[in-house]
Order: structure tokens, then C-alpha cells, then sequence
């Protein structure tokens, strides 16, 4: 993986556990692992249940390490949900700003959460798909273009097939207003962004970093030097987190924020 | 339950390891013998016991036995196997697990199969032989009063070349029992042979995809894996054909176990003829070799049934839905290109294709599972080893039987058994669940995925298939068996994870490594060569060995309840908030009493539909068994929403249902057993439900509430959806405003919707109003006004109404209302209708102006026939016709203009919110009793009121009045006309005497209303006829029929209920059943006829040619030890 610098002065490091939920095919995966990797690539395994998987995020204060849960899209699947966001810290509920059937889908997901998570809980509203906008795709420019669309949304490459070519108009159906309006109302945070791009993605995860109150983190887990390091892994070959080594600290930067 | 709880705790306590759950004395659950037989036997659900016998198998020494080869001792330890003999429609079943099923065996003795099986499955050591697939049955003579009978079997006779050294299997079987019980036994085979024989070209095209019948017929000494001059090709055995199989054929030793597994068809039989022994378990253990996996699959899990019925399914399936879209065809579409896409079948279109028609297929068979994720990487692992229909057989008996409710649309099936593998971690390893539990780790978040893919996706695919070897012979108890050795074995290291996190990359890790060496640093070569793998198969089966069918089974029914109810309570939160804007008006309360007694009474109605319907079936003498092969099994708790697909849209009968929970005026007046679905019902003598449900409240069948569902549903024929039922009662409880009840009120009756109610209308709405309060206001209304209002009923009812209650001055209130109606209404002749709308204005309020006196007008209706001199109201300018025939009729008792048929009227929506506000009783029923009398979270449920005490006992009942009785309608009708039983207060009736006689009041005028008008117009048809004829018997009969059609119609339905058309209903389905039966006397005498034409050759004691002569040279003593070794 990406960044492991050894960290001089380590910083108060916790874990917090985030879930993704949203309607299947609004990118959730390829948000993570936009996050996680920096990068696309080819979803080798379908999400059964859900997939996990780890990111550090460096504050200036402290070091936030993500447990992410990333739930499959599929509507039946949804009665699982509960056993995932069971004490989570933080949820992203991730719509498509070109389907607007997907934000009903989120707010759904909004209330739930509130009703059901744990009190306090994090919740970022995130509208994926920028790329597909006008507005989008422009601050991050289009780089390598047939990579992109290569493995471009992962386990969703299937059906953002015609979101690709009609990329360059404007397939946007949810107003930035509109979303955040609501967002306002339900006190939670809001973005936009492009795992395509990378748009915004980074910008998400940090803020939910910030968000998240101090006295909710659980400093004891996660400390630089304890027992836990091994990460969790995929799988030795699809290496999207980091797959330390048992018993070597190896306090890690987090992602570029 | 809590003294076995008790002995598990102490057992588990004494000895974690050999931790093993008594045997269950199930009490809660009770699955039918029918389908604990077919569970046994892998038998598809078409199939039932039919008889049984306790018997010997015996089988005929191959010759090659004189040589005296160590190692087939150890492999055969003897060919007498006492067991039990079971006969089904299509099947002879043997098993060495002495199971019974007959109706008054013991539920111990019905589950037998479900314990400690020892490898073999629940079907132990024997055979399982489709009937098509005897060819021959003997009757041995025997010195000995033995009753042994022989079979045949087609085994290696159905391909037209002969095989070499080729001899006829011969099944010796000895019957033990009474000689009569061995007579009928054979009886009933004889009549099973009849019919199976017309399944020998089924078998034939069956069998000729099966490899072993290659592999046999080509065997001929050569080598295996080289059979090419055979003109026909090797049959379908997967992908692996085309792409090669997963895993270093070699160190698999495919080679070796393909000729150990010729060698043993051709002593046991093949495919359909197959006899289990115990090498037969052997060799599964130790993994399938490649080309006979798929065969040895559908075998096992008894897919091979299913695809036996209809050998066609799967291609006619695709053909019949070919072209056709739907929402699960989208979402295979979107996983295809992610199953297993590191096995190169599934990176060519070849290998998508077959998937993509397997899933495609199974998404038409069976719609209420549709394509769930996960389904994709199962079918992808079967295709490797399948052909496309049996890939899709055996998934379909995955979804039916071997993995219930995992790929439904709640997926309980994966949370039931991911809440009993936890459980049963708990049990087993109590140290490492504690420490799950402090790191706040929750196992099922990594273990779901193990079980809903079957392990495919978690360990290497050549695991992950000796796992499924060993998983569809033995069942589901496997993948737990399997997941508890992996927490066994990797225990320590467990012990160490601190969360999710490091858990998931110790098992992963471990996964990645199951061909290494289990024990690298031991001395002893022989045990390190046991790989990991082999290490977890030792563990999860001997280890957890007391980990059994039935130990499964206990446990999801333990936790059954609590999975059901958490999806129950997810899928209500979400639906709720998906209501949309127009549930805001209604309290999150009563949104989830509305959720609640929606579903409740869908599930209710449903289980009752299906009692009916088996009763239904009893009754055609159940001679069709299932058509469908495939499907949802039929005897499967339907309907409740944690389930699955669960109905989501009530007809008309189960709104009823809904209605009668939620408002007291829907609640039927006569006793349970006298409406029509009752009907069928009475004569169940099914569960104990049955009887709680003959008990329930019966709702009543009124017009109103036929309007109130028409009103409410968007689609009449498809019923009321949540939705439909919610934005109804929003309409009507979310706003507190008079005017909107009215209004909706109005528009109920509003047939024609141009904003006018005619005449027939006007009285169907008083109708209803006293249907809406014959139970009483609940103290909605109270009565302030004076007298005057009810000055229209009879003097002599007056002398009654000294003590006015509430209910009788609405009575009055109806009374007034009817007249005013009538006064205000508009006619509905077409010129007139212009200068209605022109002025339409003025002239409503010139009404109000008026009517502000009109209380003293005289009532419309006077039960004495006193209002000759009724004055014809000022609007009502009747064209020349009809007043002409109003002359005529001036002379008859009906005067009244307002119910000349003749004379078309309407009110209009301004007219009818006047006569109601006019009247205070009328005002606060609009205003608070209508709106309030659905009770939703803010009033207990009315069907628990009637449970906890008699229906008699708190609600009114007709029971004394006799025109609730549906049999002697006319009378009641001629004789509340008359008024001679109405105003009578039994003594002693208090006031439910009281309000019983209101009713009857209410019927009595309603029915005077409907009398005077249905005079009317016999009045009009005389005079038209020109016959002036005024006989009054004739017209007293004409009378009665009226009154009583009337009665039937509308106005007493609330009472008598649907009886009108029902014992025709009845008479026709009845005169449909003798049909029926009729048919079915004929059809079974013509089979019986057709059938003793044909030559069965069954009985012929002719003695065989040949019982042995078989010369078996391909025998690998080697290999035979190495598999002991891998056993152990």
C-alpha cells in the first residue's frame, strides 16, 4: 500500500468503525477504495455480507484509524445492515447525484440510523458520481482516461456503462440544494464527490475524523506498539490495506489528509 | 426446554470437546412425517410414504471376492445390512437407519436419521431406487418361511451397447414381518411398477448424460482419461472439461480415486442404481474426483430426483421466458463478470454464458427468490463440475431444502443460522466466545459469508470442494461442523485479536494456508504429511461429530422467533418511513398499528386460505401429486414477512379481516360458522389454529365497507397494498375537520363521481350510518338536543323512547336525515339540471334559509302509514309523465314524490353537508365517532377484547331478532314491517335489548323505504301493463319478496350477512367436487383397466441366469490404503 513512514512522535491513535450504506450502484466500493488506495481496481470479489477494510487518517492532534465496513448494495441484502452498523462510530450514506431514487434510498438510511445506530453517530450524506455532472470532474481534470474506465467503478463498472457516455453532459438529477438542504435539517455532513476523480473523497473521510467527539473514541484499541497491528487484508494478492507484520510496530501515516 | 438446556450446560462444562445435545424431544416444532421421509431420502416433495417393512439387504458376492484380496475385506465388511424398506409413489427407498414413519410411529422413530449418522447421511447404508429403474422383481422360493424378494435393476442395460463381463444387478431383499404385511407390501410395489415404468425413457435420457455410464461403458481395460475412438462424446462434466479443473490433478490423486470409484459402481451400480455401502461415504470423504463430482453431487442431495421428473425443465424453462427482462436478470447481469473470476471458465463468454442461463433460469422457477448475490459464486463452483441442468437442479435444491430462507428477500435463513452458529460457539467454545464478546467482535459479520457462499469464496476452491463433497451428502450440519473447527484450530491465536480487524486477517491468513503442512516440525514423516486441511476435515467431523442434524434444527427453532422478529421489526421501520407525505398525518403509533394488523391479518388470512385449500385437497383424495417439481416447498410457513416474499395486498375478505380488528361496527353480527369461508372451514379438524380462527371475531360484510375498499385500493383486483390501507385511514383520522369527513364520506357514495348521489345512494347512506352505529358511539356522541328531532317515529314507539338514549335519537337522526334529503334533492332531468347548476348557487342557501324551520316538518317515513298528505317538495317540478302516473298512484299508500322511481333525484355535495350539520347527532358522528371508530395504537386491539372474553359477551349481537337469521329472511322482513316484534324489550335484555331493538328499528324503516319504493314501481309496471288488478294477496307476496330482496341487498347485510348468494356458492362448489371425485373414479378405474393390459414382469419365479460373473481386473490395493490413510 501507499504511505508507511515511520511516525517520530506518535500521536494518540484510535479506531473508529465506519459503515457505508446506500442503494446498490451509487459507488459505494469504489468510494473506499478510492480512500483506501488512492486508486481503482478491479473488484475481484463481489461483496458477500459486506467487505472489510482499514485506512488510517492523520489529524494534526491525533491518528484516526477507520474500520470500514463496506455493505453489499443489493436490496435484500439490507436486513443484514443492522449487523453492521452495531456500534459504529460513523456512517457514510452515499447516493447518486444522477438518480434521485437513490436519495430517497439515503434518507431512508439516514433515519434508520438514527433511530437504530448507536447515539452520536457520525453521519456523512455523500452524492457520488460528480464526474457525471458538469460541475464535476473539472477540479481533478480527467487523468488517464482509458485506466479510468478500465477498472474505473469497480464492482459498479457494469451499470455506469451509459453514466460513462453521457459523462460529457450533464446527467445530474439532485440538486446540490436540494441534498443539502436536507443534509442541514439532519445535522449531517454533506459532500459531493467523484471516486472517479477523487474529487472530495479524502475530504469526507477527514471530516468525519473531525467529527467525530473526542470522549466517543476508544483510545485504549489501536495504540502504536500494542499487539494489534496485523490489519486486516483481503487477501495477500489484492492487497487494498495494509497487511503489516504480527508484532512489528509500524506506525503508519494516514492517507494524505 | 430448561432442564435440557441444564444437561448442555453441564455437559459442556464436563467435556467441551465431546459436548453433544440430547437427543431432541421436540415438542415445538412438528415437521410432517411426509417431509422428515423425503428429508431422509433426498426425495422430491411429490413423494410420500407409503408403506414400510423392517428387511435385509443382501447382496450377491462379487466373484472376484474368492481371490481374497485383504483390502476389500476392509472395504466390505459384509453384504447383509438390516434396515428398514420404504415404498413411495415413485421410489424403494433401504436404509440402514432404522427409521419409521407411519402415522403412529414416534417422532424419535421418524427422526432417527437426523442424529450421529457416522459420514453416511441421513440415509445411511442402502439404496434409493426411482421405481422406473427395476426391471424385474422375483419372488425367491425359500426352505425357510423367509418372504425374500429380488429386483432387477436397469442398471448398465439401458445404453444399447453391451458392456463386457456385463452382469444384471440383483438386489436381494428379505422381508421380516407377517406374512400379510409382506403381501401388502408388494401389492403396492406391484402398483408402483406399473406406474414407473412409464419413467424408463425419462431414465434412459437421464442416465445417458451421466459420466459413470461413460466411464463403464467405455472402461474396457483402457486407460480412463483417453477414450476417444467412441463415436459418442463424453457426456457434459463441467466446465473443467473445457478450462481444466481447479487443483494439481495429480496431487489430488484424480487418477487413482476415478478407478476406485469404477471399481465400485461396478459392484454397487451407477447413477439411478447406486447402492450405498460404506465405502461409498469413504470415498466421498476423501474428495471426489473431478469428472464424477457433479454426478456424485446431484446423487448425494438427491438433485438427481428432480432432474429424473423432468429431465427437460431447465431447457424448456429458458425456451418458454426467452427474451423476457426482469429486475433479477438486471442484477445477474451485474455480477456475472465477478464470479469467480480467477477460474478462466468464467473469463470466456462460454463460462459466463452457462451462468448467466443457469441463474437466468432459476430467477423464472422460482420468482419469490429471484437472484440473490452470493447464488453467483456458488453456481460459477458448480458449473466446473456440472452440466447447465444439473447445476441448476442442484441449486435448486440448495435454495429449497439444503439452505432454507438463505437467498430470500429477508435472508433469514443466513441470520437464523449465523444466530445458531454463534450459539453453538458459545456452547463449544465458551473461552474464545467470551473474548469475541470483550473485544466486541461480532463472529457473524465474519462468518456469513462462509456459510451464504458455502466457503467457495473463502478458502481455496480445492477446499472449498471437498467441503461440498462431503456437504451434500451429509447436509447443512457440515458448513457448521466445518466453521467450529476453524475457530477450534486457530483458537490460540484468536484468543490474541483485539477486533474485527486483526480476526478477519488470522482467519484469512490461515484460509491461504490449508495445503501447508498442519505439523512442519514433527519427526514422523507420516504426520506431516497431513496438510491443514486435512487437519480441520478430522476436527470439524470427529470433534464435532455431536454436532447433528437435529442439533441444528433444535437451534433454529430456538432462535427462530428472535431472527424472524428483528427482520419483522427492520422491515417494518423501513416500510413505514417509505409511506410518503400523506402517512405524516398519522402518529409513528398508529402507522406501526396499522403496519402490525396489515400483516397480521394478511398472514392470518393467508394461513387460513391455505387450511382451506388443504382441506380442499383432501378432499380430491390428494391422487395429483405436485406438478411442479421445483418451487417453494408447499407444506412451508407462508406469509410471514421476516420469511420473504410475503403477500403484500389484501382482496376483499381479508380487508374485512383488517376491518373487523379495527373498528367494532365490522364486526359480524351472527355467530362464527354461518358466513360463507366459514363455511368450508367448520369442517376442518386441522391444528389447533383452526380453532382459534373459527373463534375469532367474524367480520361483518356490509356495502359500506365494499365502498370503503374500492375507495381505498387503486386497484380493486389486485387488493389493498399498506399503502392503499394508510392513506385511507390518513384521509380519514389524520385531519380533525368535520368537512373532510364529510366530504370523504359523500364521495364514497359518489358512484357516478359527477358529484351527485341519486336516490338509491341516499338511502345506502343511511343505511350505513346505522350499520356504522348499531354498536353504540363509545361515548363520541352525546345528545343535547331536545325532543323535536324525533318526532317522526310512531306514537307508539314513542311511549318506549321516554328514556332516550344517544343511539335512539341518532336513529331519529337518520330518520330526519333520509326525509331532508329527499326534500333538498335536486331532480336529475337533464333540463332541469341546467337551471340547477345556473342558480345552484342561491339555491343552496335559500335551502339553509329554509331549513332552519324544517325540524317540524313531518318525517318522511311513518312506520303507521300516516303521511298520505305528504307535501311534495317546491323543486321537485315533475315533467307531465310523471305526474300523470303520481296521480295514479295517489290513490295507493305511496304518495310521496320523492320515491317515484319515476322521478330521478340527486343531492349534491353542498345539500348533504347541510342536512348532516343540520342535525347535531349527524354533525358529532362526522365529526368524532366515524373518524374515531378505527381504532389504531390508541385503543386495545378488539381481537384480543374478543379473545379474552366471549364475542357474545361485549358486543351486540342479533341473536334474538329473527331477521339476523339468514333462513327466515322473508318473514323477518313481513314481520319488522309489520312492527310487531320491533319496540318488544325481553325482560332482562337491558340495554343490549335496547339497542337491539334500535336496529331493528333501523331495519324496519330501511326496509319500509325499500317496500314503498318497490310498490312504487310495480305500480308504474301495472299501470303501464294497463292491468289495474289490486289483489292484495298477490301484493302481499310481491311484498315480502321485495322486503326480503331488499334486505338481501343492502340494508341487512350487516345482519344477515353474505347468505344471499352463498348456499348457491356452496351448492356449485359442492356439485364441482362430485364432479371432481366423479372424474377421478373414472380416471383411476380406465388406469386400473389399462394396467392389468399391461405385462409387468414382476412375479415370474423364473430363476436369474447369472448372479455372478464378474471379473473386475482394474483393482489398486495401493490406493485402497491411501484412502484409509486420508480418513484417518
Amino acid at each position: 500500500m501507499s504511505e508507511s513512514a515511520g511516525a517520530n512522535a506518535p500521536k494518540p491513535s484510535s479506531s473508529v468503525k465506519l459503515v457505508l450504506l446506500g442503494e446498490a450502484a451509487v459507488g459505494k466500493s469504489s468510494l473506499v477504495l478510492r480512500f483506501v488506495n488512492n486508486d481503482f481496481q478491479e473488484n475481484k470479489e463481489p461483496t458477500i455480507g459486506a467487505a472489510f477494510l482499514t485506512q488510517k487518517c492523520t489529524l494534526p492532534t491525533r491518528t484516526i484509524k477507520f474500520e470500514i465496513w463496506d455493505t453489499a448494495g443489493q436490496e435484500r441484502f439490507a436486513s443484514l445492515a443492522p449487523m453492521y452498523y452495531r456500534n459504529a462510530q460513523a456512517a457514510l450514506v452515499v447516493y447518486d447525484v444522477t438518480k434521485p431514487s437513490s436519495l430517497t434510498k439515503a434518507k431512508h438510511w439516514v433515519a434508520e440510523l438514527q433511530r437504530q445506530a448507536s447515539p452520536g453517530i457520525v453521519i456523512a450524506l455523500v452524492g457520488n458520481k460528480l464526474d457525471l455532472t458538469n460541475d464535476g470532474g473539472d477540479a481533478s481534470a480527467a487523468p488517464e482516461p482509458e485506466n479510468e474506465s478500465a477498472g474505473a467503478d469497480g464492482d459498479e463498472a457494469a451499470e455506469e456503462g451509459e453514466g460513462h457516455d453521457a459523462s460529457s453532459g450533464n446527467a445530474r438529477k439532485v440538486s446540490t440544494r436540494e441534498a443539502n438542504t436536507y443534509a442541514e435539517e439532519e445535522s449531517l455532513l454533506f459532500f459531493e464527490t467523484s471516486a472517479k476523480t477523487g474529487t472530495n473523497v479524502v475530504d469526507v473521510f477527514t471530516a468525519i475524523a473531525n467529527a467525530i467527539p473526542e470522549s466517543s473514541l476508544k483510545t485504549g484499541r489501536g495504540a502504536a506498539g500494542s499487539g494489534q497491528t496485523a490489519l486486516g487484508a483481503r487477501s495477500g494478492d489484492d492487497s487494498r490495506v495494509n497487511l503489516g507484520e504480527r508484532n512489528a510496530a509500524t506506525a503508519k501515516e494516514g492517507c494524505a489528509c | 426446554m430448561s432442564w435440557s438446556s441444564f444437561v448442555q450446560k453441564a455437559q459442556s462444562l464436563i467435556d467441551p470437546a465431546n459436548f453433544n445435545i440430547p437427543s431432541l424431544s421436540s415438542d415445538n416444532h412438528n415437521p410432517s412425517k411426509a417431509s422428515l421421509f423425503r428429508q431422509q431420502f433426498r426425495l422430491p416433495d411429490s413423494q410420500n410414504p407409503l408403506q414400510e417393512i423392517t428387511a435385509d439387504l443382501v447382496l450377491p458376492l462379487p466373484n472376484t471376492a474368492s481371490s481374497g484380496e485383504g483390502p476389500r475385506k476392509v472395504n466390505r465388511p459384509g453384504n447383509r445390512y438390516t434396515g428398514r424398506l420404504h415404498l413411495s409413489e415413485r421410489f424403494i427407498c433401504f436404509s440402514t437407519q432404522p427409521t419409521s414413519f407411519l402415522p403412529s410411529s414416534t417422532l424419535s422413530a421418524s427422526t432417527n436419521f437426523t442424529g450421529q449418522t457416522h459420514g453416511t447421511g441421513p440415509s445411511g447404508n442402502g439404496f434409493t431406487l426411482p421405481l422406473s429403474c427395476i426391471r424385474r422383481v422375483e419372488r425367491l422360493h425359500s426352505a425357510s418361511h423367509v418372504f425374500s424378494l429380488a429386483l432387477t435393476t436397469w442398471n448398465g442395460l439401458l445404453n444399447k451397447q453391451q458392456e463386457p463381463n456385463f452382469v444384471p444387478q440383483r438386489l436381494i431383499l428379505q422381508l421380516v414381518g407377517s406374512r400379510q404385511a409382506c403381501e401388502r407390501f408388494c401389492d403396492c410395489l406391484k402398483k408402483g411398477l406399473r406406474e414407473g415404468m412409464k419413467e424408463v425413457d425419462n431414465l434412459r435420457s437421464v442416465v445417458s448424460d451421466c459420466y459413470s455410464e461413460y466411464l463403464l461403458s467405455g472402461a474396457r481395460g483402457k486407460p480412463l482419461e483417453e477414450q476417444g475412438e467412441n463415436a459418442r462424446p463424453p457426456p457434459d462434466a463441467g466446465l473443467g472439461m473445457l478450462f481444466r479443473y481447479p487443483g494439481d490433478a495429480r496431487k489430488l490423486r484424480d487418477r487413482s480415486k476415478m478407478r476406485l470409484w469404477g471399481e465400485y459402481f461396478r459392484e454397487n451400480g451407477r447413477n439411478a442404481t447406486l447402492v450405498r455401502q460404506p465405502t461409498f461415504h469413504k470415498l466421498i470423504r476423501v474428495g471426489l474426483p473431478n469428472r464424477l463430482r457433479g454426478e456424485i453431487w446431484e446423487l448425494s442431495s438427491g438433485s438427481f430426483f428432480l432432474r429424473l421428473r423432468s429431465p427437460k425443465l431447465y431447457q424448456e424453462t429458458l425456451a418458454q421466458f426467452q427474451g423476457q427482462e426482469s429486475l433479477a436478470i438486471d442484477e445477474i447481469e451485474k455480477d456475472l463478470n465477478r464470479s469467480l473470476p480467477e477460474y478462466p471458465g468464467f473469463q470466456s463468454e462460454e463460462g459466463i454464458g452457462r451462468l448467466r442461463r443457469v441463474l437466468t433460469a432459476y430467477s423464472w422457477t422460482n420468482a419469490e427468490i429471484g437472484y440473490c448475490q452470493a447464488m453467483n459464486i456458488v453456481v460459477a463452483a458448480l458449473l466446473i463440475y456440472t452440466s447447465e441442468s444439473q447445476a441448476f437442479f442442484l441449486l435448486s435444491m440448495l435454495c429449497d431444502r439444503l439452505l432454507p430462507g438463505y437467498y430470500s428477500t429477508t435472508m433469514y435463513g443466513t441470520l437464523l443460522d449465523q444466530k445458531v452458529f454463534e450459539s453453538l460457539v458459545e456452547k463449544t467454545m465458551p473461552v474464545l466466545w467470551e473474548h469475541l464478546a470483550k473485544s466486541d467482535v461480532q463472529l457473524s459479520v465474519v462468518s456469513l459469508p462462509w456459510f451464504l457462499s458455502l466457503y467457495i469464496n473463502s478458502m481455496p476452491l480445492v477446499f472449498a470442494f471437498r467441503v461440498l463433497d462431503v456437504f451434500f451428502l451429509e447436509g447443512p450440519k457440515v458448513l457448521f461442523q466445518v466453521g467450529l473447527a476453524i475457530l477450534r484450530v486457530n483458537g490460540e491465536e484468536l484468543l490474541d485479536i483485539q477486533d474485527d480487524g486483526s480476526f478477519i486477517s488470522v482467519l484469512k491468513s490461515y484460509f491461504s494456508r490449508l495445503d501447508e503442512s498442519a505439523h512442519p516440525r514433527s519427526e514422523n514423516p507420516k504426520l506431516r504429511a497431513i496438510t491443514r486441511f486435512q487437519e480441520l476435515m478430522v476436527v470439524a467431523f470427529k470433534e464435532f461429530s455431536g454436532i447433528t442434524h437435529s442439533t441444528i434444527v433444535e437451534q433454529r427453532e430456538k432462535h427462530k422467533d428472535a431472527v424472524l422478529e428483528s427482520i419483522e421489526s427492520f422491515a417494518k421501520r423501513t416500510s413505514i418511513r417509505n409511506l410518503g407525505p400523506e402517512s405524516k398525518r398519522l402518529s409513528v403509533d398508529d402507522l406501526g398499528t396499522i403496519y402490525d394488523r396489515f400483516y397480521d391479518t394478511l398472514y392470518q388470512w393467508q394461513q387460513h386460505q391455505r387450511l382451506v385449500e388443504e382441506e380442499r385437497k383432501r378432499q380430491e383424495k390428494k391422487k395429483s401429486e405436485r406438478l411442479s417439481t421445483l418451487g417453494p416447498p408447499a407444506n412451508a410457513e407462508m406469509g410471514r414477512v421476516g420469511l420473504g416474499p410475503s403477500p403484500t395486498h389484501m382482496d376483499y375478505d381479508a380487508f374485512r379481516e383488517f376491518l373487523a380488528a379495527t373498528s367494532k361496527w365490522a364486526v359480524s353480527d351472527t355467530p362464527a360458522g354461518s358466513r360463507k369461508d366459514s363455511q368450508g372451514y367448520s369442517s376442518l379438524r386441522g391444528p389447533n389454529k383452526s380453532l382459534l380462527w373459527a373463534n375469532r371475531r367474524q367480520p361483518a360484510d356490509h356495502e359500506f365497507m365494499q365502498r370503503l375498499y374500492r375507495k381505498w385500493s387503486t386497484d380493486p383486483e389486485e387488493g389493498l397494498n399498506l399503502q392503499n390501507v394508510v392513506n385511507g385511514l390518513a384521509r380519514l383520522k389524520g385531519s380533525p375537520d368535520i368537512m373532510n369527513n364529510i366530504n370523504y364520506f359523500f364521495d364514497l357514495y359518489d358512484d357516478s363521481g359527477n358529484g351527485q348521489v341519486d336516490r338509491e345512494g341516499i338511502l345506502k347512506i343511511s343505511e350505513a350510518l346505522l350499520f356504522l352505529s348499531r354498536r353504540g358511539f363509545e361515548g363520541t356522541i352525546t345528545a343535547t338536543q331536545s325532543l323535536e328531532d324525533l318526532n317522526g317515529i310512531s306514537d307508539r314507539e314513542h311511549a318506549e323512547q321516554n328514556r332516550l338514549t344517544v343511539d335512539e335519537r341518532f336513529l331519529g337522526s337518520v330518520s330526519a336525515f333520509i326525509r331532508r334529503c329527499f326534500e333538498y334533492a335536486d331532480p336529475s332531468h337533464p333540463e332541469n339540471q341546467k337551471a340547477a347548476k345556473q342558480d345552484g348557487a342561491t339555491e343552496v342557501t335559500e335551502k339553509l334559509d329554509s331549513f332552519a324551520i324544517g325540524d317540524d316538518e313531518e318525517d318522511l317515513i311513518d312506520v303507521d302509514d300516516n303521511k298520505e298528505n305528504k307535501s311534495s317538495p317546491p323543486e321537485a317540478s315533475q315533467p307531465a309523465a310523471s305526474t300523470e302516473a303520481a296521480r295514479h298512484r295517489s290513490t295507493s299508500e305511496s304518495a310521496n314524490p320523492a320515491l317515484d322511481p319515476n322521478n330521478p333525484l340527486h343531492i349534491t355535495l353542498p345539500t348533504f353537508r347541510m342536512v348532516v350539520l343540520a342535525d347535531e347527532l349527524l354533525e358529532q358522528f362526522f365529526e368524532s365517532y366515524f373518524p374515531q371508530s378505527f381504532h389504531l395504537s390508541d385503543y386495545p386491539h378488539p381481537a384480543a377484547l374478543a379473545a379474552s372474553s366471549s364475542l357474545s359477551s361485549n358486543l351486540t349481537t342479533f341473536s334474538n331478532i329473527g331477521s339476523a337469521k339468514p333462513s327466515n329472511v322473508t318473514a323477518a322482513g313481513a314481520v319488522s314491517v309489520a312492527g310487531a316484534s320491533g319496540g318488544i324489550v325481553p325482560p332482562g335484555k337491558g340495554l343490549r335489548g335496547v339497542l337491539d331493538n334500535i336496529v331493528t328499528d333501523g331495519i324496519r324503516m330501511a326496509a319500509e323505504v325499500k317496500k314503498r319504493m318497490d310498490e312504487a314501481q310495480r305500480d308504474l309496471e301495472r299501470n303501464a301493463l294497463g292491468r289495474e288488478e289490486d289483489d292484495e294477496e298477490d301484493d302481499e307476496d310481491d311484498f315480502r319478496r321485495g322486503s326480503a330482496a331488499a334486505m338481501a341487498g343492502g340494508i341487512s347485510s350487516w345482519g344477515a350477512g353474505a347468505y344471499g348468494a352463498d348456499p348457491q356458492r356452496g351448492g356449485v362448489r359442492d356439485a364441482d367436487r362430485d364432479l371432481l371425485e366423479g372424474a377421478e373414479v373414472v380416471s383411476v378405474r380406465g388406469k386400473d383397466e389399462a394396467s392389468s393390459l399391461l405385462d409387468v414382469k414382476e412375479g415370474a419365479d423364473k430363476p436369474d441366469t447369472g448372479g455372478n460373473g464378474n471379473d473386475i481386473s482394474a483393482h489398486d490395493a495401493e490406493v485402497v490404503s491411501k484412502v484409509v490413510e486420508f480418513e484417518s
